[in-house]
């Protein structure tokens, strides 16, 4: 079924929206979740959940791009279940990786008297993105939006895991460079 | 501010791009084809381009006069980059980011500019593109930075006619222009040349306004050859500036280039482009199958790609992308059955498929099985013709045209001469084109669920744009040679 279909079913308030969600977008939206939950059954239920909130958010939302929609849900919920799940522990998770090469471009403080406006931090990476050349964009997003491993993203784009660490390590450094030229002192 | 909120801020980027990563996929360019691609640009570069570079690098604003008795001064051309790199190891550099970062904001800042040449690029496609059965292509993109240089040495409503063609205000601001396009579009690296060029050609026996000719190097990076027009020598200066600057690729039109002995001025522009796929297509898919051409069906080898593609669908075709290392894309329309190629040539809805807009339903991203012919097209077009159906009338006549700016010396110039030529070829590597544009002013008397079977074998229209969206070249195949 395509995208624009399973989005009015949505809006029709037909349950099938569901069905057809999982069943187009189910696996995807396991794999982001798998990626920042270590455990199948928290990932399942950031999954289930997605559809519920799916549901919620569709109408008054009509999304244009159904996965990145769909995706960004999971993303959230499954980092929710992380924060939750680690306030105690931490330690050998994949995710935990991500998050120690994101302290790379930050401070790490609390800065609640910040500057600047979170949806002007977001236009600035956003910003930094489009200059990069595709395919290092899409490695970038691979690893921070997606939290895929390094060796998954080494296999996706025919590198050897060191080349991908090297430019993730090249691209951190850039857009803190970057972030902090433009004022976002994070 | 915490890692955690970075990573939860990251969460909002543009999910364009999350959906395009989401698919991305890099495929290893074989050894032996990535070699093959480096060594064929290498010999375009030390055979033809080469010459470009010495002509270039001579100290730029000077004077030099040769034995042939040409007077020339050199427009000062950006350095090439890393040019002792590979095509690889050139992408994998800080030479690349460096220069990419520059190349990316530059292009940023013309994007904007694109807008305001629809109409130009349009109405020059209708007037060049269309024909019955012969294949057709131009350079829209260097005809326009050929009547920009024209604008310059032309005053009154000669110039304002001009102005009108390009749709620029006035001159300061399409001057402006032509520079940030200028820059924009020359590229010189191990991984894509894009390389234009302009000159002008002027008599011995004439004063021009120095300021004049000063504007048109500074802008329009215009190198200037004096010497007697109609003489040998000058003519066989003529073509080798042209080849060097088209890689050789319109011999067969520059042969009989010649400058007629009246002529006070003739503008001289050009562009060669060697692009590689961002992803190659397989060598091995290609196959030998039936293109329904215009003239008949004829054999042709078609390369064959399956992939998630941004796909646009008007009423009139099917259109998709596919993109350029370090440049644009190269974009095919397929007319819908019933719908004759000609009539895409002048439609906005082309234009509208160059760029991709996700609040725009036409779009989608499903995943697709194209089938492209290898192909060669060329042409020569006179231009004076569709010069006037544009509009510039005064610059055709003598009684009318006010070319002051250029000399004092001369009167009752006009525009004698406009001619176009230009090329293109693709292969399973990418993409090689040149053009010319030639002006000369006399003394008298231009995870899908859908899966997309895209099919080029019958007529279709391409564009090829740069990375700032500038219509580098566009042409019709009719016909694939057998």
């Amino acid at each position: 079924m395509d995208d624009d279909r399973i989005v009015q079913l949505y809006w029709d308030r037909n349950e099938a929206a569901i069905t057809a969600s999982s069943q187009k977008y189910g696996a995807y939206c396991l794999a982001i979740a798998r990626n920042i939950l270590s455990d199948r059954l928290d990932a399942e239920e950031c999954v289930n959940d997605t559809w519920l909130r799916a549901w919620n958010a569709m109408p008054p939302h009509r999304p244009s791009l159904l996965a990145a929609f769909l995706g960004k849900i999971t993303r959230h919920l499954s980092f929710d279940r992380y924060k939750k799940l680690h306030r105690e522990k931490r330690g050998g998770h994949q995710l935990d990786a991500v998050l120690d090469e994101l302290a790379e471009c930050v401070s790490g403080a609390d800065d609640t008297e910040r500057q600047w406006e979170a949806k002007a931090l977001i236009e600035e990476i956003n910003r930094f993105l489009f200059r990069l050349p595709e395919d290092r964009r899409y490695l970038f997003i691979r690893r921070y939006w997606y939290a895929d491993s390094i060796s998954q993203i080494a296999g996706r784009m025919n590198m050897s895991v060191n080349q991908v660490s090297v430019i993730l390590s090249r691209l951190r450094h850039r857009l803190k460079d970057d972030l902090i030229e433009r004022g976002f002192d994070i | 501010m915490r890692k955690e909120e970075l990573f939860e801020a990251i969460e909002d980027i543009d999910p364009g791009s999350v959906n395009k990563a989401r698919l991305f996929r890099k495929r290893r360019r074989p050894l032996w084809a990535a070699a093959a691609a480096v060594a064929a640009c290498a010999a375009l570069i030390i055979g033809t381009i080469g010459g470009v570079m010495t002509m270039r690098q001579k100290a730029a604003g000077s004077s030099v006069k040769t034995m042939s008795g040409i007077t020339t001064v050199r427009a000062a051309y950006p350095e090439p980059v890393a040019q002792t790199l590979s095509a690889q190891a050139f992408m994998e550099s800080d030479e690349h980011w460096q220069w990419w970062q520059a190349y990316h904001d530059q292009a940023s800042g013309t994007e904007g500019l694109q807008s305001g040449m629809t109409a130009y690029n349009l109405s020059l496609m209708a007037q060049l593109l269309v024909s019955d059965r012969e294949n057709t292509v131009c350079s829209p993109l260097n005809t326009y930075i050929a009547f920009a240089m024209l604008a310059e040495v032309s005053g009154g409503r000669t110039r304002q006619q001009v102005l009108a063609m390009l749709g620029a205000d006035d001159i300061g601001t399409l001057r402006s222009q032509v520079t940030a396009l200028w820059e924009s579009n020359y590229a010189d690296t191990p991984v894509l040349k894009s390389l234009l060029a302009n000159s002008v050609w002027l008599s011995s026996d004439v004063t021009y306004h120095e300021d004049t000719l000063k504007n048109l190097a500074d802008h329009y990076y215009a190198s200037a050859f004096s010497g007697t027009p109609g003489s040998e020598a000058m003519n066989e200066a003529l073509r080798k500036w042209t080849d060097d600057n088209t890689g050789g690729l319109l011999s067969d039109y520059t042969k009989t280039m010649a400058l007629d002995p009246d002529t006070v001025l003739e503008i001289l522009s050009t562009i060669y482009y060697k692009a590689m796929w961002r992803e190659d297509f397989r060598e091995e898919n290609t196959t030998q199958e039936v293109f329904h051409g215009t003239a008949g069906d004829t054999t042709a080898a078609m390369m064959h790609k399956t992939d998630m593609m941004s796909v646009y669908r008007s009423d009139k075709f099917l259109s998709t992308s596919l993109g350029l290392s370090d440049s644009g894309a190269m974009h095919f329309f397929l007319p819908n059955e019933g719908v004759d190629v000609n009539e895409l040539v002048s439609d906005p809805a082309v234009m509208s498929a160059l760029r991709y807009d996700s609040a725009d339903s036409r779009w989608s991203f499903p995943e697709v099985n194209l089938t492209v012919p290898k192909f060669k097209v060329s042409g020569k077009t006179d231009l004076l013709e569709a010069v006037r159906a544009l509009g510039v009338t005064d610059a055709l006549d003598p009684s009318l045209s006010d070319f002051t700016p250029l000399t004092a010396d001369r009167e009752n110039l006009y525009l004698s001469k406009a001619e176009h030529a230009a090329m293109i070829e693709i292969d399973e590597y990418g993409v090689t084109g040149a053009a010319y544009t030639e002006l000369a002013l006399a003394e008298g008397a231009a995870e899908p669920d859908e899966v997309i079977d895209l099919v080029l074998d019958r007529p279709f229209l391409f564009v090829v744009t740069g990375l700032d969206g500038s219509v580098l070249f566009a042409g019709v195949v009719r016909n694939i040679d057998a």
